[in-house]
């Protein structure tokens, strides 16, 4: 859709804001996450499981009981390879949770059971 | 819950001979040992470590409910320098519905507070590494059996080689001690899973450089200024070779607008690397801004003329430096 046109257009109403700020001028530099993916020469990939991947992650928090602002900072804070390791699998990995007491009851039944013999 | 256990007492008074008799099923069920790294340390203790240490000074948040994973990443935040607390963190990694925290989450959640998380070789020497080295280690325990999985985090704090005890915050004890069998044997279930959260600057002994590359381009994603900067510039004093990390501590620069120290970074960078198509695009961005498109341009000449899966951003670059370019005329 994008003629020659417009895209002249549009470089020509974006020079006086590039010259204005640094921070738009951004879209040129490229990410060191973004090596790192090239790295992998996974590039588009990951960049579409990316783009599915974050909400459908942030989704599944949210229907497991986390507040969904919450679920989208948690999401936040993950990298493209560990939102790929979650993504379906949230019910199946394991949830570290449970206290002391039956670790020492079945460290115990093996002690036990060993002594026996 | 909170009383104590008499037959801990007992278990503590002989963990040698709980040890002994671990060792002995192992050895008795003739298959693979059931602690194969605590036999294998008998023959090989990793050199240079001490054969007792115990961080006394890390601190103890005892777990409420389910909730060992934010305790247990509240005892290594807390002694990384981060004012936090175990509530603070249960909404950043406890799942209500499953009444616990994914492994995931427990790497994710440091990055928030400008801490680097790093997961361990599966390796014990890697964990007696990092204790030795004054970092307490979270692990994920399976403390069920069969198809009765007990997922808990603890951390490791000391340990005592002679007397074959390591000693844990964990759960609502804050100072147990574990046999390394006893370790092992519900630690390997997990793969061996465990992490460090130090703050930049201070890289796990037992980093690698593509693992703590993973680790800081991850935090990078959402810690502030100062700590993605802090935690870039230390890992190119250990490592100043790495093209990824120059870039991503030129482009912390150049966000917070300090393009002559991109510039810097990049220039060395570009010295070490002359065919990164990336350093060349991003230092010809820099240099463009700066006003120097002349010499941009040729830097980006150079970058067209490479093979990358960076061309479009390439061919902008350019676009961007010849309107500049144009218009000054």
């Amino acid at each position: 859709m994008q003629s020659a046109t417009f895209r002249m257009i549009c470089r020509v109403l974006i020079a006086p804001v590039m010259a204005l700020s640094v921070q738009t001028a951004r879209a040129g530099m490229i990410g060191a996450d973004q090596v790192s993916l090239a790295a992998a020469a996974q590039t588009e990939r990951n960049t579409v499981l990316n783009a599915l991947g974050r909400p459908a992650v942030t989704g599944e928090l949210q229907a497991l009981g986390v507040d969904p602002q919450a679920a989208r900072d948690r999401v936040a804070a993950m990298s493209d390879g560990e939102l790929d390791a979650l993504a379906g699998k949230m019910n199946s990995l394991p949830v570290g949770g449970e206290g002391l007491v039956v670790v020492l009851l079945i460290v115990l039944l093996i002690v036990v059971l060993l002594r026996r013999r | 819950m909170e009383k104590p256990i008499p037959e801990f007492a007992v278990l503590r008074g002989s963990a040698r001979r709980t040890a002994g008799i671990f060792l002995l099923g192992a050895a008795l069920g003739g298959c693979a040992p059931l602690v194969p790294q605590t036999i294998s340390l008998r023959d090989a203790w990793p050199a240079g470590v001490p054969e007792q240490i115990e961080l006394g000074a890390v601190p103890f948040f005892p777990q409420e409910d389910y909730q060992c994973g934010p305790a247990a990443l509240a005892t290594t935040l807390v002694e990384s320098g981060v004012k936090v607390t175990p509530q603070d963190l249960v909404a950043q990694v406890y799942i209500p519905e499953r009444q616990g925290s994914l492994q995931v989450e427990m790497l994710a959640a440091p990055r928030r507070y400008g801490i680097a998380s790093y997961q361990l070789a599966p390796r014990l020497d890697d964990l007696l590494r990092e204790v030795a080295a004054g970092n307490p280690v979270i692990v994920l325990q399976n403390n069920g059996f069969g198809p009765f999985p007990i997922w808990h985090y603890a951390v490791v704090i000391g340990y005592d080689y002679p007397r074959g005890e390591l000693y844990l915050r964990s759960g609502e004890k804050p100072r147990l001690s574990v046999p390394f069998t006893v370790l092992e044997y519900t630690w390997k279930k997990s793969d061996y899973w465990a992490m460090v959260t130090l703050p930049p600057g201070r890289i796990p002994v037992t980093a690698t450089e593509s693992g703590y590359l993973r680790a800081i381009v991850a935090m990078d994603r959402v810690a502030s200024d100062s700590a993605a900067t802090a935690a870039y510039a230390a890992f190119l004093r250990r490592w100043p070779d790495n093209p990824t990390a120059s870039i991503g501590l030129a482009n912390r620069h150049y966000r917070r607008g300090a393009l002559k120290e991109a510039e810097d970074v990049l220039r060395r960078a570009a010295e070490r690397h002359p065919d990164s198509v990336v350093v060349l695009n991003n230092l010809a961005q820099t240099l463009s801004d700066e006003g120097r498109d002349r010499e941009a341009l040729a830097l980006i000449e150079r970058a067209a003329g490479l093979e990358s899966p960076f061309t479009a951003q390439v061919r902008e670059t350019r676009e961007l430096i010849l309107l500049r370019m144009g218009k000054d005329k």
